[in-house]
């Protein structure tokens, strides 16, 4: 996967004598004179970066405190009321529980689809054909979620939804789709496999060209069926590849697919049972009502959790990584 | 192990089959969308599906044509994909190339800076409230500005300049050139296949993106393409709630407040149409593009 580098500890010079720390901040700006062309050129996003992503950060304090519109950051302080608040009520159960086994879902349904699919398009002699099949699968990736949204209405509204009309023309009762939470895990499954296994298998196409030929004659020769040599070369050789994509896919396991789920379910209540999770929870929040504070705990609190899980799966990355003698891991 | 003929046959067929079901299942949501738009309107509604229109009408698109959100939608998007891709394009450039150049002692250090807000953010809330005060809200920048940075694409732009050959640049530094020289004159000229991968990832987030439109944008009277299209999806779906909480009392409403199917289809159409459109001519790019500094090794 990407490979970051690894941030190098940097030398405080706290420790040693006025005159070595002098020096030390001379040598700082010394290297950045030398290089203020290249730092000219990178200030400008280097400083959007911290205005977007870090001033946010400290905006966290709205957690701890009665957030009003008029004093904005510096609102008055409530310490951990709104936490409080928080674990009180019973929809961050639900929210949470159905981030998790919506993720889930995604996970394994999405990897088996794209594991499988990067075999068999592996197995496709034509190139032609082949190409052509991996850039249609591939097309979906580039839809937007409204886009997808809109499709969906197409197929399963009440009144006009194709898959009633169908159901209408064969005899059956018309359905109301939008109304069945239990339904909702699967369409949503479904279309996540319809939207990302062309861009997923990608990456285990990538690992299946670079297997060496010479395995596959070899088992040729011992009369080694296709099938036996996509089930015992070349699947074993994806599981490095499939842990690793799925370690990396858990490290993000506490936010929701919100795009998704926003332009999908929006605001139909009658499905949150099974689809309201904490991404769309807090920006109903923003919506409609005014307790701030309340919904920037739920994000901190996914933010803290998630960076939690991030830094524990690259950490189990690693150890399982190293144990091969290898290094996936992102930093 | 014996071999059978027919076994191998099988499973190539196999194989085929489920290259070519899934392939289908890919492509057909965006033919039915097509043949419903080119559907009439009255037609569609008695009917619903088909795999070919049985009364062949452009209806649909004139009427879309007509419409003044559509078209303003379409003029906002176009500008905020155009400006946004170049913007980032070069911002996220400069960046990278300060990570990849090797004399630059603190690099490291900026690619932690950059590499944290992959992993910790403060939240929506926090973030929203710092845009309002930016004042970046109820103006085009505000579908502009946020997305400029984008630490992945910063990351893997690095990675490419960072794999470019050192010779060339170290025999122009000793020829005297300056980092801006050799920056234009020789990094980003090699570093064709990654730029067009980058601007067109960055392209489509923007053409996609409605979620700025829905924060940040409030009292604006312009709306970006997909914030029209998740506008109708809303009124849709008030009108069906209240349909279930009343009865059929409210099919009269629906009728006049949400465009006919056809037209909602036709809408999708255009907004997706672009994209379709470039994709032949570019999607050699994005496989390899993908896999470019995302492979170690």
């Amino acid at each position: 996967m990407m490979q970051l580098t690894k941030p190098t500890s940097t030398p405080t010079a706290s420790l040693v004598s006025a005159a070595r720390e002098r020096s030390g901040v001379a040598r700082f700006l010394g290297e950045l004179h030398r290089n203020r062309l290249i730092l000219l050129l990178a200030l400008p996003g280097l400083v959007l970066i911290f205005l977007l992503k870090y001033v946010p950060m400290f905006g966290i304090v709205v957690a701890f405190e009665d957030f009003r519109a008029q004093t904005g950051f510096f609102s008055p302080w409530v310490g951990l009321d709104n936490f409080r608040l928080l674990f009180g009520s019973p929809v961050l159960w639900r929210i949470v529980r159905n981030t998790i086994i919506l993720n889930t879902l995604f996970i394994v349904v999405g990897t088996i689809a794209a594991v499988g699919m990067a075999l068999v398009l592996n197995e496709i002699a034509q190139p032609l054909l082949r190409k052509l099949a991996q850039s249609i699968m591939f097309l979906p990736f580039f839809m937007g979620w409204t886009v997808v949204a809109m499709m969906l209405y197409g197929f399963f509204d009440y009144q006009s939804g194709m898959v009633n009309n169908l159901m209408q023309s064969i005899g059956l009762e018309r359905f109301s789709f939008y109304e069945q939470p239990n339904l909702w895990p699967g369409i949503l499954t479904a279309l996540h496999v319809w939207k990302t296994t062309g861009s997923g298998c990608i990456l285990y196409l990538a690992v299946l060209v670079g297997i060496d030929t010479q395995l596959y004659e070899a088992a040729e020769i011992d009369g080694a069926s296709r099938w036996q040599q996509m089930r015992f070369i070349s699947l074993p050789l994806l599981v490095p590849t499939v842990i690793l994509l799925t370690l990396l896919a858990i490290g993000r396991i506490f936010y929701g697919d919100f795009g998704m789920l926003y332009a999908i379910v929006g605001s139909n209540a009658l499905l949150y049972p099974t689809t309201d999770v904490i991404d769309t929870y807090i920006i109903r929040a923003l919506q409609t009502t005014t307790n701030f504070g309340m919904s920037t705990a739920v994000g901190l609190s996914q933010s803290v959790l998630g960076f939690i899980c991030v830094f524990g799966s690259n950490w189990i990355v690693k150890k399982w990584s190293e144990r091969r003698g290898e290094d996936y891991s992102l930093f | 192990m014996r071999r059978s003929k027919l076994g191998e046959r099988l499973f190539a067929g196999a194989n085929y089959t489920v290259v070519t079901l899934f392939t289908v299942f890919c492509l057909l949501p965006f033919y039915l969308l097509v043949i419903s738009s080119l559907t009439d309107q009255k037609v569609l509604q008695l009917d619903g599906y088909s795999l070919w229109p049985r009364k062949f009408s452009l209806e649909a698109y004139k009427w879309v044509l007509r419409g003044k959100p559509v078209l303003v939608g379409y003029q906002v998007s176009t500008f905020v994909t155009v400006v946004g891709t170049f913007l980032s394009v070069v911002l996220m450039c400069g960046v990278a190339y300060a990570l990849s150049v090797k004399k630059f002692k603190f690099r490291n250090q900026l690619s932690f800076y950059i590499y944290f807000t992959m992993v910790f953010s403060g939240g929506l809330i926090p973030w929203f409230i710092t845009c309002r005060n930016l004042g970046l809200y109820d103006n085009i920048w505000a579908l502009i500005v946020p997305m400029l940075m984008n630490p992945w694409w910063i990351f893997i732009l690095r990675n490419y300049f960072n794999g470019l050959p050192g010779e060339i640049m170290e025999s122009a530094v000793i020829d005297g050139a300056s980092d801006w020289t050799i920056l234009t004159r020789i990094v980003l000229p090699l570093s064709m296949p990654v730029l067009a991968t980058t601007a067109l990832f960055v392209a489509v987030g923007y053409w996609n993106d409605w979620w700025h439109g829905v924060i940040l944008l409030d009292f604006a009277d312009f709306r970006p393409l997909q914030v029209i299209i998740l506008r109708i999806i809303n009124s849709i779906r008030a009108i069906r709630q209240a349909m279930a909480m009343e009865g059929g009392g409210a099919l009269a409403i629906s009728s006049a407040q949400i465009p006919a199917k056809s037209i909602r289809m036709a809408i999708v159409v255009v907004t997706i149409g672009p994209i379709i459109l470039l994709y032949p001519f570019v999607q050699r790019y994005f496989i390899k593009g993908l896999t470019v500094g995302s492979v170690k090794g």
